[in-house]
């Protein structure tokens, strides 16, 4: 395999040192006379077609995919959900005020996969932030980036998630994407800076949307979701740690004993969860369904797969049989059964497991009195979590244009549209969904009039949105009660 | 990891250096004989242990790898805990890598045991025609710091083996010439039967075990 390498040679600091990917990438391309054919991917360091790659773009089983064990939704039901998803995102603000619960239902069931992306971004309030801060990534995308961050930043492109088709590539379209976000950050929280595990989050989110929507929602991962967690001094996972560890002693008293017996560190188990949010540890279906409920509750969900595993691992004693000590027992949290992380199971195990927001903020108070006792004062004073995306909502009510899809491309449909012009909707947002994909700008211009006038009144029964307009090309009507039982 | 597998010590030992420098791909190269271009940040901890064969006795190696990044410097003293040896790596090819070395020292003495054994390596090898750090100027650094030191390629597999079996066997000589009191090297003491680390499995008598 040709040796690749982003960095340039030598060691030696300079402002021109830090070449930028754009360079670096020529020359990679052209390495053992390679032809640079950037539409392919995967094709560049002999990723050929013969490893498999799966439906979320791992290649050679990594992430483990499971075909026996993957969850297949009917398309019908999928399409449901798609029309039920698309209403929720044309009146977004009447359902996180009216109908919360209801869409935290639905966040659970699993978002669609075609709509996770733009799902995610509302959920976040990236949406909001993109929409308020019209140019702002642009502007940060076009500076140069603090060389100290940039060299971090590089080092670390070839190393996310290296066995999916996006990411494959050195110097492909995902690590620059990458690149992107991560450089784009640092300009804007400078004193924030870079840390690792920021990558991963940013790489989950480059899977479902383009960078400029990434980059708000990774602002939002880290100011509103995990506040603190990739600030220097790491004191806020610190603290999650032990937070984690005392609510443990409730969940599953027999796994909290073992921990304390050998003297476990959370630290020493729960860093990488936490701060890439499972993303590195369960199957990728997993991790889906995770951040579906994470980004609609926020970090109660985190600590709930966390005390899962915990239990599932721990909790009883044949298993503690198997670990006799704190390296033994490092071990056995570094290898989680599978079973216990496949998609059915663990969300289950989520849904029931009676851990409240409430639970999370009593136990951060103790906690935190028991580290100023401790270890004194906190070097890093974070603002408090947003528990998901109703507080963060609350917090920065937006307004209706903030929240406005304005795709780029209206396809005057055919089809006979409600009073809700929700037919209409549907064929744009289809195409907003392509048009977003490929990055374009949103033109200033306000969309056509065939399109969408008022959004539906939420206060009536919004669960058989299209009942009178049947799907593009389908024939079904849409069900008018919640039939879909699929967890 | 074999739990009824005999040997005669545990020695915990970390890998500590700058992030990109190759910590992971010297754990990877020395316990499970892999060396990875595209190899995860390491984010928390890592760990793998490989057993050996010295003068004799079978020692069992705990490599513990953490991220480099300075912030994470913040959250290593449960990495440092108990740890008897250190394999303290720079990038040859990277000046800055070789610069920290010193903080690193600082920050091994203000969390591990005082009489940890300290190998200064530097990695990459292999890229010998973009070496920017003389190994001379390494090598009198360590000796001055009383530190091991050798080059290695985890890439190509040079001198890595090596490394690991010198800090064991230099950690090994400590332990065994009573330099240090048995308090404070808390893996091993030769005075017990069969030394083992706390929450060890049974004691195991030494026997001429295949590895």
């Amino acid at each position: 395999m040709a040796r690749i390498r982003i960095e340039p040679g030598n060691g030696l600091q300079s402002a021109e040192s830090t070449k930028s990917l754009r360079d670096t990438r020529e020359s990679l391309a052209l390495t053992d006379g390679e032809v640079n054919s950037f539409g392919s991917d995967s094709e560049l360091n002999g990723y050929t077609s013969e490893r498999q790659t799966d439906k979320y773009g791992f290649i050679g089983g990594a992430q483990q995919y499971s075909e026996q064990s993957a969850e297949d939704i009917p398309p019908e039901v999928l399409r449901q959900r798609e029309a039920k998803w698309l209403d929720m995102l044309n009146n977004w603000d009447k359902w996180m005020a009216k109908r919360h619960k209801k869409m935290k239902l639905r966040c659970q069931k699993g978002i669609p996969p075609s709509l996770r992306g733009r799902a995610w971004l509302y959920l976040s309030g990236g949406k909001v932030k993109r929409e308020q801060h019209k140019g702002k990534f642009e502007e940060l995308d076009s500076q140069a980036g603090d060389p100290k961050w940039v060299d971090v930043i590089e080092r670390d492109l070839h190393r996310q998630f290296p066995f999916h088709e996006m990411f494959v590539a050195r110097g492909g379209h995902g690590q620059q994407d990458l690149y992107r976000v991560l450089k784009a950050y640092t300009l804007h929280r400078p004193e924030e800076g870079y840390c690792q595990a920021q990558a991963p989050i940013a790489a989950v989110l480059l899977m479902h949307m383009p960078a400029e929507d990434a980059f708000w929602g990774l602002v939002q991962i880290c100011e509103k979701y995990l506040p603190g967690y990739y600030s220097a001094g790491l004191e806020a996972i610190q603290l999650d740690g032990e937070i984690l560890f005392a609510l443990l002693k409730r969940v599953s008293p027999l796994a909290h004993r073992h921990l304390k017996k050998h003297k476990m560190d959370p630290i020493l188990y729960m860093t990488e969860w936490f701060m890439c949010a499972f993303s590195r540890t369960l199957p990728w279906a997993s991790v889906l369904r995770v951040w579906d409920m994470f980004l609609c509750e926020g970090v109660k969900i985190i600590f709930r797969v966390g005390l899962v595993l915990l239990k599932c691992m721990l909790g009883s004693q044949d298993k503690l049989k198997m670990c006799q000590g704190q390296y033994e027992t490092m071990e056995l949290l570094k290898t989680i059964d599978t079973r216990y992380m496949l998609e059915a199971f663990l969300v289950r195990e989520i849904i029931e497991l009676p851990l409240s927001e409430r639970d999370i903020e009593k136990e951060h108070l103790a906690q935190l009195r028991h580290w100023k006792e401790t270890r004194g004062e906190l070097h890093c004073k974070s603002p408090p979590r947003m528990h998901g995306a109703k507080a963060i909502m609350a917090a920065e009510p937006p307004s209706r244009q903030d929240l406005r899809q304005n795709p780029t491309i209206i396809v005057e449909s055919s089809l006979a549209t409600n009073k809700n012009g929700e037919g209409q909707d549907e064929d744009k947002a289809r195409k907003k969904t392509k048009e977003e994909k490929k990055g374009k700008k949103k033109n200033s211009s306000p969309t056509p009039v065939a399109a969408n006038p008022e959004p539906s009144d939420a206060s009536t029964e919004p669960s058989p949105p299209l009942k009178d307009t049947p799907l593009q090309g389908s024939n079904q009507s849409l069900i008018s009660t919640e039939h879909d039982t699929y967890l | 990891m074999g739990s009824d597998e005999a040997y005669n010590f545990v020695f915990k030992v970390v890998l500590i250096g700058e992030s990109g420098v190759g910590k992971s791909n010297l754990l990877s190269r020395f316990t499970k004989n892999e060396f990875n271009h595209d190899s995860r940040t390491t984010i928390g901890v890592e760990f793998s242990t490989r057993t050996i064969q010295l003068k004799g006795l079978i020692i069992k190696a705990q490599i513990w790898d953490t991220a480099g990044l300075e912030r994470y410097r913040a959250i290593t003293s449960a990495y440092y805990r108990g740890a008897v040896g250190a394999l303290l790596v720079y990038d040859i090819t990277k000046h800055l890598t070789y610069e920290s070395v010193e903080r690193w020292l600082k920050e091994l003495y203000d969390h591990a045991d005082p009489h940890i054994v300290v190998m200064l390596v530097g990695n990459k090898t292999d890229l010998g025609s973009e070496r920017s750090v003389p190994t001379e100027e390494a090598k009198d650094f360590a000796e001055k710091n009383g530190l091991l030191f050798l080059e290695t390629s985890a890439l190509e597999s040079t001198n890595v083996e090596t490394a690991f079996h010198n800090v064991l066997g230099e950690i090994h000589r400590k332990v065994s010439s009573k330099e240090v009191t048995r308090g404070s090297i808390s893996a091993v003491s030769l005075a017990s039967p069969i030394p083992r680390a706390a929450g060890d499995p049974e004691e195991k008598k030494p026997c001429c075990k295949n590895l």
